[in-house]
């Protein structure tokens, strides 16, 4: 991984540290939405979603259509990849080595005493 | 509670903490398990000064191409039988893995480990107070995201 990569994977943790940001990517799960209408549920101003709207475009988790004057968000998958793949190549890495030392410790046991019968 | 950029994995061996704490900071344990599946961590690769502020060490040699990864850490924390932690701070900005060892009382142990890659910018609290999605259940989440 390089350190870009790593960088843009920093920024998308912090992205996700806020309630209200995972709140607007599951609301994004479901389709693309505008700002007004990502704002509706919300008690705060368009404003401050757009400030979190801009945290998450720069984490690269969402991005914006150019194609209409409202300029509807949409999930970015790919981003969301990159963090899954994060979490199961350390969860893969710890799970074989734990299998390795069940191995191990089978060994041992079995080799000074001998086993009881149950 | 697990944040995203962390990792909690946890474990049940049949065997003693003692036994547990010694086969991952034995040398001698811990090159019989210690590398990735097709590495070997030869005996002599492998440095262990077992002390907060001591070298954990362990040179992984690829069996197919002969080729070496070594992973530098330092003990921050060395607590036999319970507890271990080890920092690396050349991976990804700062790796730090904890392990905990729980005696269940019946010959068995819950191993928990533990392990953050904490960007820079989560030393700032307020990034840090919305942190509480536990990452299991974040996996689960993007997998509905992707499949939505």
């Amino acid at each position: 991984m390089t350190i870009t990569a790593d960088d843009q994977l920093s920024a998308t943790f912090a992205a996700l540290a806020d309630p209200t940001r995972r709140a607007i990517l599951t609301r994004l799960a479901a389709g693309e939405a505008t700002v007004n209408e990502l704002a509706a549920p919300f008690s705060l101003t368009q404003q401050a979603i757009s400030k979190h709207i801009k945290v998450l475009e720069s984490a690269g988790l969402i991005s914006r259509m150019r194609v209409a004057q409202a300029r509807p968000c949409r999930i970015e998958a790919v981003q969301f990849d990159n963090v899954a793949e994060w979490i199961d190549r350390h969860r893969q890495m710890w799970q074989e080595r734990y299998d390795r030392l069940d191995a191990h410790l089978a060994e041992l046991q079995s080799a000074p005493m001998p086993k009881e019968s149950q | 509670m697990t944040q995203p950029g962390e990792l909690t994995y946890r474990r049940i061996h049949r065997a003693s903490r003692e036994l547990l704490f010694d086969c991952m900071t034995m040398p001698e344990h811990l090159t019989k398990f210690w590398g990735p599946d097709g590495t070997s961590t030869p005996i002599n690769g492998i440095t262990v000064d077992l002390r907060p502020g001591g070298a954990f060490e362990t040179a992984m040699v690829n069996d197919a191409d002969g080729s070496r990864y070594t992973m530098r850490a330092v003990y921050i924390e060395v607590r036999r039988p319970e507890k271990l932690a080890w920092t690396e701070s050349a991976v990804e900005g700062g790796m730090t893995t904890t392990i905990t060892f729980e005696d269940l009382g019946d010959g068995r142990t819950q191993v928990v480990t533990h392990q953050t890659n904490v960007p820079p910018i989560m030393a700032n609290p307020d990034a840090r107070k919305g942190f509480e999605t536990s990452l299991r259940r974040f996996a689960e989440y993007v997998v509905q995201l992707r499949s939505a």
